[in-house]
């Protein structure tokens, strides 16, 4: 019995029950305040996401301010229950419409039971895709026995469908103009010492894609990975373009691709589920462009006065902006008094968080503003203790930029009526964690 | 859905009478009513017990009234009437009786959904007087032409399996579900059938035999291969539970091995983080038994781990990371080269940047380790103290593994420079340690050790490791007298039995090297030593007294005797129980990092017995063994009320003179594992805990060499295939008897990949003759204890055998009781040594 959970609980962050869902008899009544008296109110709680207590394990997941909690009393596929809670909470988020939290649970909670039993039985999970579940399962399912005559036809069809061989997709939909959006997102994750050199870099990006296409699409699409060129010229035998290959370290596809044509033919082609999905992944750990660099010089001037300099300088095209970025700066606890000078946005000491922000709307690329600011601190002779320097941390947005490099070489639809598509691409890179030691 | 009895309401929450009865009166009102708009009110009113039911309100006692409203043609109305008889029906057995009418009048609804839901909730009411109106609606549930309904049906069995087994397996439902899974179109109810059957064979194997090869037949080839020929029709979940099964099937060949594997590369790919891990398992698993493509399965699967670690949330990755986590430990070359991978993030949760710390420690190789340490400094100035703590203990880790040792005992000097509590107690810590390893370095460490003030230590551990060295080095350091008088002047504020203990050795030492100045502290600690109310402070004070009073020079024998390295600390976990983990992978025992019989079976929880483990570790020698190790452990049980750092001296002597004899190893490891299985639920994991006094090994090592008697000489050598001898014989012989050859061999790469599987060499040495008797270690090091008997004779060779992996090396010691024919006998022994892994 490798998966199975014996039951499932949402709890917000005083400990009440949202919603408890026991799906098997051999764990006791008590879960909960076993959950609250050993996990909750102790320092164990963010300390291992996974817990033993008694003869069960708890896997706990905090999403917004909710806890969810799987109860399972076997030796559990810990991934596959993680992997459930995040595209349960998908699937929840889909019905809602955006926001997961207590105030969605409470106003939904009748639907997220009935969610609850069609996702899982017995603990078995079962079928979580939204395309599918949404046929039968709706907010407004009145069927009065006088108008539910026209309805009659769909739920059975609606029933062989939630089984059927494209579990993703369903037949005949008609759209009047057919779109399909493309982004690329990438998230570039830095960890840069002090001295400047990269300790580890990496992008993980996605392809993320809204269809609205009629009937069943094939689509194909061509990147400027390396795998895919190579494979291509050696097809049709012509010597690869010159010009930038990426070299995918990994890839992850979305159920939809064709992963053995992918194999062979080293093309992505697959026939999209309707509406918004994500159609891979992948992650590159070579030949990343970063968008920005920073130089830091922080000094401490003897006991009561920090001196700090930091240069950011954007590595991307002139033409490009980046938008939304902020900079955080980190400075001892004891800060009294800061004074700073920026050459371009602007900058405020926030307490809490012992950080100078500085914050850019629009940063154009291949520009260095500066910013110099001195602190003051509260001079303290009974502490010695040394201020441990947590590193600077970036946020930021950059469109029409790619880290990797990756860029759309074509995307084809093919589909048997022959229809005209129209096709929007758009590539944005943004900060993961991106992290400068100072 | 809470039971009724669950708990008291907060204070926050109504108590719920008066609601009740309000509700109650209103659904009479509702329950006759037919007036359009009806259902609307009727469904505020459901919503209303519902949510009553879930803050924890008993809202039994509507149940009846709620089943009058339940004539209903709204799904969304009879769905939560379902709901709510579904909480309810268990613990009100006669009202259930009341809903089998509807739900069985449900059961035949024109509507597939509604016959589906029906089903579901008549199979979810769990009362087992009820079976009997279960049978029939199931039966024709799982013959329905709905997929919908098939698929709560095959579901639906295992649940009345739970209900009442016996009328499950009286209506034949288990040959249904088989007939079903064969030949239904549908994937999900194929999958659901699997989920059903596997369990219900499992738990009904330990009754019939009939069941048990049912169970084997599902993992016969044509079943195997049917599920595996149409895995991508099956949804996500589906697919993990049809690979996990296909990992126990046992190809006949390789061939179909590697059909297997080219059908399920693509898996690898999949977003699905649970699919990789199974896909992953499911080729270590299939390739066990061929070393070389085991070793490519590691280089193939490690793009994709890595990418899984990188995405989701941290409590995703922190799963994949404990898989990571273990197949890096058993095979730490090939992740050497992506160390970049387990830097921590600023921002990381402590939970995964702790198995990235120990993942870096464990690659840590020649090429690395100057990166892997600095970053690893650079964690220790952290603001986080737990974290800072791991990173000087995984420095500290590197160090003891490494030979290159040099830059890295400079930064942990370093450590102490930084002047911070947690910084300097952890770096103590270590710095014994690597001084028992590496006497060499004492030059180097004591004089930085010196100048630390012993009044700026807290922590009893490191107080404990600053005494060790005052005591041991005592000539280096020009005032160590003084400054264990000033301890000992403090004697009466010391809390921890364990710094005390640590004191009373340390001047007795420091006394023996530096008798004028250490008398007056001498007398001192002694005085305060005997006068204490902790037994064992009390013991060897008096202990000591007696023994300088009998003779002096004994005595310095006895406390202070010259010493050898350590070469390998004990490891804490056997060989045997990392297999098991192994076996396991993809479950909760990777990331409790413990088989699951541990976690799941109700006579392991608490405090875990360990006698089970250690009657596994040495094979060859059944009854003796079992019979010597249980007095052990129960031996051992008692010290577990002792204090855990005096723990091992206590437990070595009171296992008579073993120093250095062959069950010292694995006896060790099962003391420390139970030190630390205590430790587990008290406190977050510590590293393995060595010896720490000296004390006690010192006094064992007065056991005399006795010459061996000489044998007459054999002309062949012949080796009985099934010697027997028990550990004690064993370790006697190995105290008593001399080295006859000591030498160092090569492995062949593929032996030392091979190690991977302990039991594997332990079986081919079997195969020659060679039995084991205790084995242990970790990569790179492992250490073997192996016997071999001459044919009609009874004169044994024994053999120590340490195996490094990184070298491809390995030292024998041969003792043997005819010394002349140790040589023939080592020869045997190279070759069969040498063979592993090449057949």
């Amino acid at each position: 019995m490798p998966v199975s959970a014996s039951a499932i609980y949402f709890l917000n962050l005083r400990g009440d029950v949202l919603i408890n869902r026991l799906y098997r008899d051999d764990v006791g009544g008590n879960m909960v305040d076993a959950f609250r008296l050993h996990i909750m109110q102790t320092k164990e709680l963010g300390s291992c996401p996974v817990r033993q207590i008694g003869g069960c394990s708890f896997l706990y997941m905090r999403i917004s301010n909710v806890y969810i909690v799987i109860v399972v009393s076997t030796n559990a596929n810990v991934a596959s229950a993680f992997k459930f809670v995040v595209e349960a909470v998908a699937l929840f988020k889909s019905y809602f419409g955006g926001a997961f939290d207590e105030d969605a649970i409470r106003n939904n909670f009748v639907l997220i039971y009935e969610l609850l039993d069609e996702i899982m039985d017995f603990g078995y999970p079962q079928n979580l895709s939204p395309e599918m579940l949404k046929l039968y399962i709706t907010q407004q399912g009145v069927r009065s026995p006088f108008s539910s005559k026209p309805k009659e036809k769909i739920v059975p069809n609606a029933t062989l469908q939630v089984t059927g061989a494209v579990g993703w997709r369903r037949e005949g939909l008609v759209y009047k103009k057919n779109e399909v959006f493309l982004d690329i997102v990438e998230s570039v994750n830095l960890l840069m010492s002090s001295k400047g050199s990269v300790l580890s870099c990496d992008v993980t990006g996605k392809i993320l894609m809204k269809c609205f296409l009629s009937g069943m699409p094939d689509l194909k699409l061509g990147l400027n990975d390396k795998i895919g060129l190579e494979k291509e010229s050696q097809l049709k035998s012509r010597p690869a373009k010159s010009g930038k290959t990426i070299e995918l370290d990994d890839v992850t596809f979305h159920q939809c691709v064709n992963l053995t044509r992918f194999n062979t033919e080293k093309t992505v082609s697959f026939v999209p589920p309707d509406g918004e999905f994500e159609l891979m992944k992948y992650r590159i750990t070579e030949g990343v462009n970063l968008p920005f660099r920073v130089l830091p010089t922080i000094k401490e001037l003897g006991q009561a006065r920090v001196e700090v300099n930091v240069k950011v300088k954007s590595a991307f095209g002139a033409k490009m902006f980046a938008l939304g970025v902020v900079i955080k700066i980190p400075v001892p606890k004891q800060t009294a008094k800061t004074s700073f000078q920026v050459t371009s946005g602007r900058v405020k000491y926030n307490a809490a968080i012992n950080c100078l922000v500085w914050k850019i709307r629009k940063f154009p690329g291949q520009t260095e503003p500066t910013l110099s600011a001195e602190v003051e601190l509260i001079s303290t002779i009974s502490e010695k203790k040394s201020w441990t320097r947590p590193p600077i941390q970036m946020e930021f947005q950059v469109p029409m930029f790619t880290a990797s490099g990756l860029r759309v070489r074509f995307l084809k639809v093919w589909e048997k009526s022959g229809y005209n598509t129209v096709e929007w691409v758009r590539y944005i890179t943004k900060a993961g964690s991106y992290e400068i030691r100072c | 859905m809470a039971p009724p009895y669950q708990r008291s309401p907060s204070p926050s929450q109504p108590s719920g009478k008066g609601e009740v009865s309000d509700v109650k009166s209103q659904l009479r009102q509702l329950a006759g009513s037919r007036a359009p708009g009806t259902d609307d009110s009727k469904r505020d009113l459901f919503k209303k017990v519902l949510s009553y039911m879930t803050v924890g309100i008993d809202v039994s006692s509507v149940f009846s009234d709620m089943v009058m409203c339940s004539a209903t043609s709204d799904i969304v109305l009879k769905k939560m009437c379902y709901l709510y008889v579904g909480n309810y029906a268990k613990y009100n057995p006669d009202l259930a009786l009341l809903t089998i009418n509807f739900l069985q009048r449900d059961c035949k609804d024109e509507d597939p959904m509604i016959r589906g839901l029906a089903l579901r909730s008549l199979c979810t009411l769990r009362v087992p007087n009820l079976v009997e109106y279960l049978v029939g609606p199931l039966g024709s549930g799982l013959k329905d032409k709905s997929g919908y309904v098939r698929m709560v049906a095959s579901i639906g069995v295992v649940k009345l399996y739970h209900i009442s087994a016996s009328t499950c397996v009286d209506a034949d439902f288990p040959a249904m579900l088989k007939h079903l899974m064969l030949h239904d179109q549908d994937a999900q109810v194929v999958a659901n059938c699997l989920f059903s059957l596997q369990e219900i064979w499992t738990l009904e194997a330990n009754t019939s035999e009939e069941a048990s090869s049912e169970r084997e037949a599902l993992l016969s080839k044509p079943v195997i291969y049917y599920f595996l020929n149409r895995i991508k029709d099956f949804n996500e979940w589906a697919q993990c539970i049809i690979l996990e099964m296909v990992s126990k099937y046992v190809p006949p060949d390789s061939n179909e091995i590697f059909d297997i594997m080219n059908l399920l590369e693509d898996r690898l790919q999949h977003a699905n983080g649970a699919i990789v891990l199974a896909t992953i398992k499911l080729f270590l698993q299939l390739t066990l038994d061929m070393t070389d493509v085991h070793q490519q399965v590691y280089e193939r699967i490690k793009a994709p781990l890595l990418t899984q670690v990188s995405l989701g949330s941290p409590e995703q990755s922190f799963a994949v990371l404990s898989h990571l986590h273990l197949l890096v430990m058993r095979a730490p070359m090939l992740f050497s080269t992506a160390y970049k991978h387990f830097y921590c993030h600023y921002n990381e949760p402590f939970y995964v940047k702790k198995l990235k710390l120990e993942m870096l420690t464990a690659v840590a190789n020649e090429s690395n380790t100057y990166e892997i340490v600095t970053e690893l400094c650079e964690y220790a100035a952290n603001v986080d103290i737990p974290m800072a703590r791991e990173s000087i203990r995984a420095v500290g880790k590197i160090a003891l593994q490494q030979y290159d040792v040099n830059a890295i005992v400079d930064r942990l000097l370093q450590f102490l420079e930084m002047e911070k509590d947690h910084v300097t107690a952890e770096t103590l810590v270590l710095v014994k340690d690597l001084l028992r390893k590496y006497p060499q370095w004492s030059h180097d460490c004591i004089a930085v050790v010196g100048n630390i003030s012993s009044k700026n230590i807290q922590e009893p551990k490191a107080k404990a490791a600053l005494i060790w060295m005052l005591g041991e080095y005592a000539q280096d350091m020009q005032d160590a007298p003084y400054v264990l008088e000033s301890l000992v002047e403090k004697w009466e504020d010391e809390c921890s039995a364990e710094v005390r203990l640590h004191l009373l050795t340390s001047v007795m030492k420091c006394f023996f090297r530096r008798p004028p100045e250490t008398q007056q502290v001498l007398r001192a600690v002694l005085a305060a030593g005997i006068a204490d109310f902790h037994q064992d402070v009390h013991d060897r004070a008096l202990f000591y007294y007696r023994l300088l009073q009998h003779n002096v020079s004994v005595a310095e024998g006895v406390v202070n005797p010259p010493k050898q390295a350590v070469s390998v600390f004990a490891d804490t976990q056997s060989s045997e129980i990392k297999d098991r983990i192994f076996d396991e992978f993809n479950s909760l025992s990777v990331v409790y990092k413990k088989p699951s019989y541990m976690f799941t079976d109700k006579e392991y929880r608490g405090p875990f017995a360990f006698s089970e483990e250690f009657g596994n570790m040495s094979i060859g020698v059944e009854s003796e063994e079992t019979a010597a190790s249980s007095q052990r452990v129960e031996a051992s049980d008692k010290e577990l009320l002792l204090n855990t750092s005096e723990k091992e001296d206590k437990v070595l002597s009171n296992n008579g003179p073993a120093y250095s004899a062959p069950a010292y190893d694995g006896y060790l490891d099962t003391a420390a594992s139970q030190v630390q299985s205590d430790l587990v639920s008290l406190e977050p994991p510590l590293p393995s805990h060595p010896p720490k006094t000296s004390s006690g090994i010192d006094l064992l090592s007065l056991g005399l060499s006795i010459k061996p008697t000489p044998a007459p000489t054999a002309p062949t050598l012949k080796l009985n295939a099934k010697p027997v001898l028990d550990p004690n014989t064993f370790q006697q012989k190995w105290r008593q008897l001399q080295v006859s050859v000591s030498q160092e061999i090569s492995i062949s790469p593929q032996g030392v990949a091979a190690l991977a599987n302990l039991q594997s060499l332990l079986r081919h040495m079997q195969g020659h003759s060679i039995q084991c008797i205790a084995s242990g270690g970790q990569s790179p090091n492992y250490k073997f204890f192996f016997f071999a008997q001459k044919s009609e004779e009874s004169s044994l060779f024994l053999v120590e055998c340490i195996i490094n992996s990184l070298t491809c090396k390995a030292q024998l010691k041969i003792k043997a009781d005819d010394e002349s024919s140790s040589q023939a006998f080592s020869t045997v022994f190279q070759s069969a040594l040498s063979s592993y892994g090449t057949s």
